[in-house]
């Protein structure tokens, strides 16, 4: 990831507080029809939304939330899954991501094997294991139906030093859930230092670039600990 | 059916402004300047164009029924037996397609009881199947179906099944190739014809990084995925069904240039920008808008744009842009599509598909003359879309010429 993160109107030191407010720009990927725009409406919305359609390119979702007193924009970017998107048209939108979460289907085993290519497709983005990514089993209110069990999705996210969770976007239970899993990738971003701020204005790109070093010790941790 | 309901499409005054009383005049002229055209032998297709073009469009979709066939030259009188059930789930795309269809909930009137909208689901499904079966150099894409839909709501399925096919072939065959390379080609033109009209809005744009992205699902279904009223969608149909292929991108342009006042206001970054574009106001003034795409057409030609995004980003894409705007705007394939489908169909050994491909050959070298004449300014995109559906252009050609460029 090259300069995305910088610092732009608020120095730390300073007591001013930010003029804008930070952004957390999240991508969303998997397979066709595992959930990601039911999950991405969810979190923005607050609900299931009831009729959802086919995602054409790129959508996007934006949600303010509030962490330790901080207001911060999580910005969702939730894509298409039929590979011919991804080939030529997303890559513009794997710029400067915070995080990546990848979705698969617990009842659809073929879009847990897509992971592997999911996960290879990011690297090629320079989305690696430097960067928080989370893996999300999704549909779980469909308990009859799972094809992908708890252990195999484990060990996975394991050897990927990636966590899980599982959710449903639908069930009114798990409402939280799907809350709190998106929540969790904002703590983890706010606590990375240094600050994560909107785009820099004009003039100011590159300014500041955090120290490398610094940087990887940080997400590395994130990886492994969960 | 539904069809029936949406009869009075377009019915209300498409302008603001004029008087009820006017307008109602004015329909009934049409209506009679559209029998008429159909009337003569051999059909006016070129009066159909205008008409389509015009005000308010072809009003109705029991006229709809009637021209759109010409419109795309095809002949109605023998319609294709409904498909064998198998070719479904033998399909490559069939997964894809069915998961698609099934949650497009919102292209069907929202009155419509469930069963029927279940039954027209289906069809849709046999549709799209049939046509991706009959032509496997064409590929599936989300929002194909957001396409089809249209046609299987106005025509019904039979006529829809025809006119789908030959759409396919031509006026969305670019976006159906393997890859999406060529989609994204047609993408770039966006952003030139941006900046002849409002260098401001353009340079805002780029400085934002936007990309071309919010109006993709605008170009590969014709503005279907986007838009909640299905009056509007199928009289920007009758639009681009009468145009030049490109004509859809030149729309999407103007609908960003009638917003240029809420882009500029914009926070200057990609995902506010993408944001405030890819949300489509619903309340367009879309026949101010289609006759203002069609003066930027004759404008600005595509191969205007095309000598300019190749100068612009001389070193990867002069010669891609190039030969894609041929393509583009002829509607032919690559030659290495035309070579591939030769060897396919040498394979199939399929009688009625070669003597397509030898149409198409020899399209080629006479669509070019026709791009030249574009150039020169003196149709809205009547010519090449004219000759974009033409199975014979030796048939239609010299008829061309006369009629649109006197
Ligand atoms: N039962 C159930 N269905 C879901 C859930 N999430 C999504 N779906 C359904 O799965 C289908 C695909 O969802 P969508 O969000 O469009 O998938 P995407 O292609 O990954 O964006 C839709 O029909 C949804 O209603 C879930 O948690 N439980
Ligand atoms: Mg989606």
């Amino acid at each position: 990831m090259e300069s995305s993160l910088e610092l732009t109107t608020s120095l730390p030191g300073t007591s001013l507080p930010p003029l804008r407010s930070r952004i957390f720009k999240i991508i969303v990927i998997g397979d066709s029809g595992v959930g990601k725009t039911c999950l991405t409406y969810r979190f923005c919305a607050g609900k299931f939304p009831d009729k959802t359609e086919a995602t054409i390119g790129v959508d996007f979702r934006e949600k303010v939330i509030e962490i330790d007193g901080e207001k911060i924009k999580v910005q969702l970017w939730d894509t298409a899954g039929q590979e011919r998107f991804r080939k030529s048209m997303v890559q513009h939108y794997y710029r400067n991501v915070h995080a990546v979460v990848f979705v698969y289907d617990v009842t659809n085993a073929a879009s847990f094997r897509s992971l592997p290519a999911w996960i290879e497709e990011c690297r090629q983005h320079s989305l690696g294991q430097e960067v928080p990514r989370i893996l999300v089993g999704n549909k779980c209110d469909l308990r009859d139906a799972v094809q992908v069990s708890t252990d195999t999705a484990q060990k996975f996210a394991d050897s990927h030093s990636m966590p899980l969770f599982e959710t449903s976007a639908k069930n009114p239970n798990d409402n939280d859930h799907v809350e709190a899993i998106f929540m969790t990738v904002a703590h983890k971003l706010k606590s990375q230092k240094p600050l994560v701020l909107s785009q820099p204005p004009p003039g100011m790109e590159g300014t500041m670039p955090m120290r490398k070093s610094e940087e990887e010790e940080e997400r590395n941790a994130w990886a492994c600990s969960c | 059916m539904y069809l029936k309901k949406s009869k009075s499409v377009g019915a209300s005054s498409p302008l603001n402004g004029i008087g009820k009383q006017d307008w109602d005049a004015r329909r009934k002229r049409k209506v009679g300047e559209i029998t008429q055209a159909l009337s003569v032998t051999p059909v006016d297709v070129a009066a159909l164009r205008r008409m389509a073009i015009s005000e308010g469009g072809l009003l109705t979709d029991e006229i709809r029924c009637r021209v759109w066939p010409k419109l795309l030259n095809v002949n109605t009188d023998n319609l294709p037996e409904k498909p064998a059930e198998d070719i479904r789930e033998n399909h490559k795309d069939y997964h894809q397609v069915l998961l698609d269809v099934r949650r497009s909930l919102r292209r069907f009137p929202p009155g419509m009881p469930d069963e029927q909208r279940e039954g027209l689901q289906e069809e849709l499904i046999d549709i799209i199947l049939y046509v991706l079966d009959r032509n496997p150099q064409l590929h599936y894409y989300q929002g194909y179906h957001d396409i089809v839909v249209t046609f299987l709501l106005v025509l019904g399925e039979r006529l829809a099944t025809v006119l789908v096919e030959k759409l396919s072939t031509h006026h969305l065959r670019d976006f159906m190739d393997p890859t999406m390379d060529n989609t994204k080609h047609i993408l770039n033109y966006l952003m030139p014809i941006i900046e002849r009209v409002n260098p401001e809005v353009h340079d805002f744009m780029q400085q934002a990084e936007v990309g071309t992205i919010f109006a993709l699902s605008w170009l590969i279904t014709w503005f279907g995925h986007v838009l909640s009223d299905f009056r509007h969608v199928v009289r920007l149909y009758d639009f681009f069904l009468a145009c030049h292929p490109l004509m859809p991108i030149y729309f999407a342009a103007v609908i960003v240039l009638h917003r240029e006042e809420e882009v500029l206001d914009c926070e200057c970054d990609m995902a506010s920008v993408h944001h405030l574009l890819s949300q489509i106001p619903q309340d367009l003034p879309y026949e101010t808008l289609i006759s203002r795409a069609g003066d930027l057409f004759v404008q600005f030609p595509p191969s205007e744009l095309a000598r300019e995004a190749a100068q612009q980003h001389s070193q990867q894409t002069a010669a891609s842009t190039f030969k894609d705007f041929e393509l583009a705007s002829a509607q032919q394939r690559p030659d290495s599509v035309l070579r591939r489908r030769r060897k396919d169909q040498a394979m199939a050994a399929q009688a009625q598909a070669q003597s397509q491909s030898q149409a198409m050959v020899a399209v080629r070298p006479r669509a070019k003359r026709l791009v030249r004449l574009a150039v020169m300014g003196l149709t809205v995109a009547l010519g090449a879309a004219a000759l974009a559906v033409v199975n014979t252009a030796l048939e239609w050609a010299p008829k061309l010429d006369l009629q649109l460029f006197p």
